[in-house]
């Protein structure tokens, strides 16, 4: 079974546009959650969120010169982040372009983010926006599939949270049944109405910012971004720098209900189980884990029982949401970075905003920027729908 | 090697509970909806928040579930999942003005509705996926049962479609064009093509394993590519028979996702030509409509046409002379760019 | 002003509706039947969507979700409930 490298990452979040900027911003504990001030919304001013702080028309200016008026915010910020990863792996354009490429990508909004276009479209007799074909979760991967060319494997994958997550899973398992050479891989998602009044009316948004694992927690907060990894083999290195090994994953169902997790964190255990022994490492040898740590009741405290349950001694682990907000289609991937990162530098993110411990759990996060030996790292991401999922990396 | 089991397919046809494809029901105001069975199996508690493609995806697998262990996996596409329900809750963030809203519609509306619905009914903590790649989300899904099925040899699979009309998402892709804007019956959809075509709407679910004892049929390959040039789909094809049938072979019929749109029919040509007379063609849009993971009841229909070895009149396009139909292969286009072919098989019995 | 009977016939009716429950009549839910776990068999998602239909059709504002779980523990104290706040 071919070995999985990292060989390209390219990020843009509320803490940065690139994925240095993105780890200066994490360890200085630069928190990108405040109030709205692009996306209009009546929740701007209350609903503190993560917003990449730059408009839809600067993002458009900033890839295409001329904005292309059919692209829409997801389609920007993952084109922005999957040029920098595209890039840092240094693969030649015609390798990119090549039908041994794949492209898995992850979006849970698409291009819902024009919630007020969708509308007027689902209702129009004729004419419509520059949008009708750009409102589904695919015109995000088509987006970058198109910029580049790419003529192999193509997927978009949507498990909600964990989605991003899951795109990595598939890529990698496409390089190793042969179907695919490398895989450009990861996920995109910006502000919408849709989701902010989605999580709204389930109670589960904090009017805060968001604490991840403290006993007062109240609700996550909505961010957006995108993140994207190119993933390679071993026998096509060459020598290549790379960041990290994928040495394990895995995807499990909590099988519990749509929007919240079994009492015992059933399903993150199981994932948390199936990634470790899927990567042949023990739960001692996690060194740091970053947690999906959302800041709602219900996560954090089953997420807590999962990991107290799989292991002897849980590992130092924060909540970067904390800095980035819930991302959600790109948290996996953004994460996946995050983790990889800590890796490279061997060091730990903060968890912001925490100050006292779950009763029930008495689990402490990472409170500061911390240095620390680390040789194997995990990242979890759970959705909805009870769809969790594991990611371990190690040093290559 | 990957074996279809048992499938249950909810479409505008005759598909379930009894097949009769020797009859072709008519579509209404260009729409071909989905005839839906009472669904015993779904408790009401459960069944009362789901939209339509939930309801068809969580009650095709049911039998399925009934007659097979747990699966080690399900996998699952849709591309456009809950729309109605998506929309739905659109309308009240409009109607509200974002105040006060109901949940119930945002959490159907997730495109992994279906698949949490079928794991948390059946406690199925396994391997759990939903591909949305617009008109390859069904070939994606299915490949990716055919790599579970080779990292685990002694497992078992629930793959599975769902794509629903909705009066919304429908009104979007006519305004793009996508849709004909003068009526037209599903029964004379190939008489006059025109710019665009019907809508239509099915689930589809299947257990796939690597047994070949009391299987179906066979699934030989799956590829899919993402170009405007009919050359290139050319080209695909050739090198995806020449991989995967024995030299100088040809399928025994070849099914295409003919949808009387006449701009697609550079693609639809540069396949069928390359074929000689002998080989038969058929078409299944006619049944069921134009949608995203349409691919998954040409997949249904190739299993049930290989276990008999006949093809239903109403189906054909060219009559062609093969004595029989072994060898199945699927072209389907999906919205100009999006080109899958699937090749299946009739079990070769020992 | 409407008579307490009246009113919890409107409410079993309107809770039907809004909460889909296609299979289950009026006469089918009794006063004093828990509405949440045994009983009716509602969930999270349905005691949220309640605390709309109580927003919407009477004008109550109830912040607090676990407060919302107390009223609307049966027929009896939720009528009780709208009978003593309703604005509508």
């Amino acid at each position: 079974m071919s070995r999985i490298f990292i060989t390209g990452m390219g990020l843009i979040s509320a803490i940065g546009d690139s994925v240095e900027e993105n780890r200066d911003s994490l360890i200085n504990e630069h928190c990108g959650i405040g109030h709205i001030r692009f996306y209009k919304t009546a929740y701007a001013g209350k609903l503190p969120t993560a917003e990449v702080k730059h408009t839809t028309d600067e993002l458009n200016k900033k890839l295409f010169g001329t904005p292309d008026p059919s692209v829409t915010r997801t389609s920007l910020l993952a084109l922005h982040a999957a040029g920098e990863a595209i890039r840092d792996s240094q693969l030649a354009s015609k390798e990119i372009s090549s039908a041994e490429t794949a492209l898995v990508g992850a979006s849970t909004v698409g291009g819902m983010c024009l919630t007020d276009e969708l509308y007027h479209d689902a209702r129009a007799r004729d004419g419509g926006t520059p949008y009708l074909s750009s409102y589904d979760y695919a015109s995000v991967t088509l987006a970058i599939r198109e910029r580049y060319g790419i003529l192999g494997e193509t997927a978009t994958i949507n498990t909600a949270c964990s989605s991003s997550a899951n795109a990595i899973i598939y890529g990698a398992r496409l390089i190793r049944h042969g179907f695919a050479k490398r895989a450009i891989v990861g996920g995109a998602d910006s502000l919408a109405k849709f989701t902010i009044n989605g999580f709204n009316a389930l109670n589960i948004l904090s009017s805060k910012i968001c604490a991840p694992f403290d006993r007062d927690r109240s609700g996550l907060n909505l961010g957006e971004g995108a993140a994207f990894l190119v993933l390679e083999k071993e026998e096509d290195l060459n020598g290549k720098k790379t960041y990290a090994e994928l040495t394990g994953f895995g995807n499990k169902n909590d099988a519990y209900h749509a929007s919240s997790n079994s009492p015992e964190g059933q399903g993150p255990y199981l994932s948390m189980m199936e990634a470790l022994e899927s990567s042949g490492l023990g739960p001692q040898d996690i060194s740091y884990i970053n947690a999906h740590g959302t800041g709602t009741e219900n996560n954090d405290e089953t997420e807590s029982r999962a990991m107290l349950r799989l292991f002897d001694q849980v590992p130092p682990f924060s909540s970067t949401k904390s800095l980035t907000g819930h991302t959600l289609g790109a948290a996996g991937a953004m994460e996946a970075v995050f983790a990889i990162q800590s890796l490279v530098y061997q060091e730990m993110y903060p968890s912001l905003s925490f100050q006292h411990p779950i009763p029930e759990t008495g689990l402490v996060p990472v409170l500061h920027y911390t240095r620390h030996f680390i040789r194997h790292v995990m990242s979890n991401s759970f959705g909805f729908g009870g769809n969790c999922s594991t990611l371990i990396f190690s040093k290559s | 090697m990957p074996y279809f089991h048992q499938s249950v397919c909810i479409s505008p046809q005759n598909s379930f509970p009894e097949t009769d494809l020797s009859r072709i029901r008519e579509s209404k105001n260009n729409w071909l909806e989905a005839t839906e069975p009472d669904y015993p199996g779904i408790p009401a508690a459960v069944k009362r928040r789901m939209g339509k493609s939930v309801r068809m995806a969580v009650g095709a697998s049911i039998p399925l579930l009934k007659k097979f262990p747990p699966p080690d996996g399900m996998v699952i596409a849709t591309a456009n999942g809950g729309m109605e329900d998506c929309i739905r809750f659109l309308n009240q963030i409009h109607e509200y003005k974002e105040g006060l809203l109901t949940p119930g519609s945002f959490v159907q509306s997730t495109s992994n509705a279906a698949a949490a619905q079928i794991a948390i009914l059946t406690k199925n903590h396994n391997y759990n996926i939903t591909h949305v790649h617009r008109g390859l989300a069904f070939e994606n899904a299915l490949l990716d049962v055919v790599m579970l099925l080779k990292e685990n040899p002694q497992a078992g699979y629930l793959l599975g479609s769902t794509d629903e009309i909705s009066a919304y998402n429908y009104n979007i892709d006519r305004i793009a064009g996508w849709f004909r804007d003068e009526p037209v019956l599903n029964t004379g959809l190939f008489e006059k093509p025109a710019k665009g075509t019907i809508a239509g709407e099915g689930a589809f679910m299947v257990w796939m394993n690597n047994e070949r004892t009391a299987a179906q049929a066979e699934m030989m390959a799956v590829k899919t590519i993402h170009t405007v040039d009919p050359g290139l789909v050319l080209k695909t094809m050739e090198k995806f028979l020449s991989e995967n049938l024995p030299s100088g072979e040809t399928p025994d019929l070849v099914l295409t996702g003919e949808n009387g749109d006449i701009r697609m029919a550079p693609y639809i040509d540069i396949v069928e030509s390359y074929f000689n007379e002998s080989v038969p063609v058929a078409r299944f849009k006619h049944f069921c409509g134009e949608y995203c993971t349409a691919s998954s009841f040409a997949c249904w229909l190739a299993i049930q046409i290989v276990q008999c070895g006949f093809v239903p009149p109403l189906l054909i396009k060219k009559k062609g002379s093969r004595s029989s139909c072994k060898r199945i292969l699927i072209y389907n286009n999906y919205r100009d760019i999006q080109h899958a072919f699937i090749l299946i098989s009739a079990v070769e019995r020992v | 002003m409407m008579e307490t009977a009246e009113l919890k016939q409107q409410v079993k009716e309107q809770i039907i509706h809004f909460l889909n429950l296609t299979t289950v009549k009026p006469e089918d839910i009794t006063d004093d039947e828990p509405l949440f776990g045994e009983g009716l068999g509602l969930d999270s998602i349905d005691s949220i969507e309640l605390i709309v239909l109580l927003s919407r059709e009477y004008g109550i504002t109830i912040q607090d979700p676990k407060e919302g779980r107390k009223i609307l523990t049966d027929i009896n104290t939720m009528v009780d409930y709208i009978e003593k706040n309703r604005t509508k």
